[in-house]
């Protein structure tokens, strides 16, 4: 019988720096929350307003995946499983030079994308907080990979901080953080109760309030496959649209029978990742419209990075869209 | 001992990215999955009972993987009540040994497409001990001939078009086959004429086991099985003990949801057997092997389904009837066909890769290269949770279960 199986590098990194630095890239608490700086969030509150550091470590990933490719002329399978441990050693996923390597309009706008969404729930009437840089991943990829003896400790420290908030309810921006608090918290951290909900969630309970949006021509709707088939959201996206006006075209695998956009493999195997992005971009182009509308971290990047050389299509998240109405 | 896996997730990666490359994988797959929801959407709407019907066989499945040991030694008795011979087979190796001591060696066998005798690589092994074997079923055949391993588990050569088969086919006959359907399949229903007449041996699987009678239920398109299972003095079934339901009753129902989700509408035949040919015609004198096989036997096999059985995390795996939707709507399957699989394919085929054909070590890249997206579950008549599985078995793999 085997006893133990050595894995590609990749997974122990990405594992080691979310117990270590509750973060899968490492990224540190003040770049996580730089986003928010100027709003003045209170860290109390009823309401807490979550992040887990997803949108923010967008443009790192690819840099990450670039970056090893550079190093090893190899094929990036093969850095990725194989050498990635000593590429790490030489140039650090946490070294300066990585994240200077990054594009500045690509950090901006991931960046951004926390200020915006939190801009439109304050124009909604929402007040929450905010854990800024003591806020922790969610650690749903400890789940997803299978690290689920480490994942039952680290969750006690994000729930601890989630607790040191005071909050009764979660409004989460990835509905990769919203499943696992709904679903695997409950079961790992005793008295875990709160209400965990989706940005869009509460978007749609206020959506007559929202302005009309200044989009033209219409969108299709990328189902996050976590969001419509786990939670059961897809219609809510639909009515949002329709409240601030935009005209959605159906692709023809949509709602509950939504086709991943492939970043769930990106570390193990992003070759393979991005032919399933593109298939999935050209699914969604099928609809008619170029103009590519998600509500997922990991989708908006994983479409992002499907789309052709010079490809005019649009791919951008459902916060970004609302924001044009919040700024008018 | 640890292994070292990294180099077989390189190559496993390449393998990926090549097949997702594939022109061929692509078109076909590409055509594949919209014949495919198209037919089901069809026939759905048409036969609108059946996803209450699912949901009844569900539970036929629950109960009867929870009493498999009870269920195969009632089907066993069933079978040699009807004058069949039943066997058990716990692994493996006693598959293939119980196969070849009814077999022998340097006769001519005929087999029906089957999973499990990919699982045990049958023909390969039948063929080492001195046999002529033949894959009756036109995809497995055109595989046999290519030296290929299947692409999918209903339509094996799916990757292949015809310009390529009228060329292996060309080769094989020795003379001009042209890339034209129509031409191809009638070059080998001549040729497998002959071998059904002549062979010594039919094996074939079977899609259901009915437990109270005794009944193999084989449900097919081309006639094939109907020939190869019918025409040789001697039928083998080899059949996984997943397969077992107490009643008839139970056998035609999940034969029905197998059929409606595997694409066959409404298939071209549906077999059922339950012993040897017979007669009592002159004299009411019972004599075996009328115009059918003179001698009928059935080999349940274990390898590995009753430690799934007991896995609670894992015995919904066996509910599986093979009807193929959830790799048509699989995003990884659908850029890379069977490259996504080790004999078991998609999702589903990863766990039964980890438990009955290659271990851990083989299912360990296979699982890391799930998507866990959960469209598979969408699809599947049984609703097998194959993301949950896939989590358990990344935790098995992460801390050595
Ligand atoms: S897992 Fe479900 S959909 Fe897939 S082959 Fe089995 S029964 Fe069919």
């Amino acid at each position: 019988m085997v006893e133990g199986m050595k894995m590609p590098a990749v997974l122990d990194i990405l594992s080691d720096n979310i117990i270590k630095y509750g973060n899968p890239l490492a990224l540190k608490g003040p770049q996580v929350a730089a986003w928010a700086k100027g709003l003045d969030l209170p860290v109390k509150g009823d309401l807490l307003f979550y992040t887990g550091g997803e949108y923010q470590l967008l443009p790192f990933i690819d840099t990450l995946v670039k970056t090893i490719t550079h190093i090893d002329t190899g094929s990036k399978a093969f850095s990725m499983m194989m050498g990635v441990r000593k590429v790490i050693n030489k140039t650090g996923i946490n070294a300066e030079k990585i994240y200077a390597s990054v594009l500045a309009k690509d950090k901006d706008r991931y960046n951004s994308i926390c200020f915006k969404a939190a801009k439109v729930l304050q124009g909604l009437g929402y007040e929450f907080c905010y854990s800024g840089n003591e806020e922790l991943y969610s650690g749903a990829l400890l789940y997803e990979l299978g690290y689920m003896e480490d994942m039952k400790d680290y969750v006690q420290k994000v729930a601890g901080v989630i607790k040191e908030s005071g909050a009764k309810t979660i409004v989460c921006l990835s509905p990769h953080a919203a499943e696992v608090f709904k679903f695997v918290y409950p079961k790992l951290v005793e008295g875990f109760d709160l209400e965990i909900r989706t940005f869009v969630e509460l978007v749609w309970e206020r959506r007559d309030k929202l302005a009309k949006s200044q989009t033209t021509g219409a969108v299709v709707i990328h189902d996050s496959c976590r969001l419509a088939r786990e939670l059961g959201i897809h219609q809510e996206l639909r009515d949002i649209l329709e409240s601030v006006g935009v005209e959605v075209k159906e692709a023809p695998q949509n709602r509950e029978w939504t086709s991943c956009c492939g970043g769930p493999i990106k570390m193990l195997f992003p070759e393979l990742s991005h032919v399933i992005g593109s298939r999935r971009v050209d699914e969604l182009k099928a609809s008619g419209t170029d103009h590519i509308l998600t509500s997922c971290p990991y989708c908006l990047s994983a479409l992002e990075g499907g789309l052709a050389k010079n490809d005019p299509a649009i791919v951008e998240d459902l916060i970004e869209l609302l924001y044009r109405g919040v700024k008018a | 001992m640890t292994v070292d896996l990294r180099k077989d997730f390189v190559t496993y990666a390449k393998s990926l990215n090549k097949a997702s490359e594939d022109p061929n994988i692509r078109t076909a797959i590409g055509r594949a999955v919209t014949s495919y929801r198209e037919t089901v959407a069809e026939t759905l709407e048409r036969f609108p009972h059946t996803p209450a019907l699912a949901l009844e066989v569900q539970e036929i499945k629950r109960q009867s993987i929870a009493n498999l040991d009870q269920l195969l030694e009632q089907a066993m008795a069933s079978v040699e009540r009807n004058k069949g011979k039943a066997f058990y087979a716990k692994d493996h190796e006693t598959a293939l040994e119980l196969a070849l001591s009814i077999i022998g060696t340097g006769k001519t066998v005929v087999k029906g497409k089957s999973m499990l005798g990919e699982e045990l690589h049958l023909r390969e092994y039948l063929e080492e001990k001195g046999n002529e074997v033949w894959e009756t079923d036109l995809g497995e055949f055109i595989l046999q001939l290519r030296k290929e391993r299947p692409m999918h588990i209903l339509s094996p050569s799916i990757h292949v078009p015809r310009e390529q088969v009228a060329e292996v086919f060309s080769k094989f006959f020795g003379k001009e086959v042209p890339p034209d359907i129509a031409e191809e399949v009638k070059v080998v229903r001549e040729f497998m004429r002959e071998k059904y007449f002549t062979a010594d041996v039919g094996i074939s699987g079977a899609n259901v086991v009915a437990a109270d009678t005794g009944a193999m239920v084989i449900i097919e398109n081309e006639g094939n099985v109907r020939l190869a299972t019918g025409a040789p003095p001697v039928h083998i079934v080899m059949v996984g003990i997943e397969k077992l339901v107490p009643t008839f009753q139970d056998a035609m129902k999940v034969a029905e949801v197998t059929w409606r989700y595997a694409q066959y509408g409404v298939p071209g035949y549906v077999n059922i057997v339950s012993g040897p040919s017979k007669t009592g015609d002159i004299e009411k004198v019972t004599t075996y092997g009328a115009h059918g096989p003179k001698e009928f036997y059935v080999i349940f096999v274990d390898n590995g389904r009753s430690d799934m059985a007991k896995d609670e995390k894992f015995s919904q795996a066996l509910h599986c009837l093979r009807c193929g939707g959830c790799m048509y709507e699989c995003p990884v399957f659908q850029v890379t066909a069977g490259h996504f699989g080790h004999i078991y394919m998609g999702g589903i085929g990863t766990i039964w890769t980890a438990f009955v054909s290659g271990g851990m070590e083989k299912a360990a890249p296979l699982i890391h290269s799930c998507l866990r997206c959960g469209r598979c579950v969408e699809r599947c008549p049984m609703s097998i949770e194959v993301p949950a599985m896939v989590g358990e078995l990344r935790k098995r793999v992460i801390y050595g279960e």
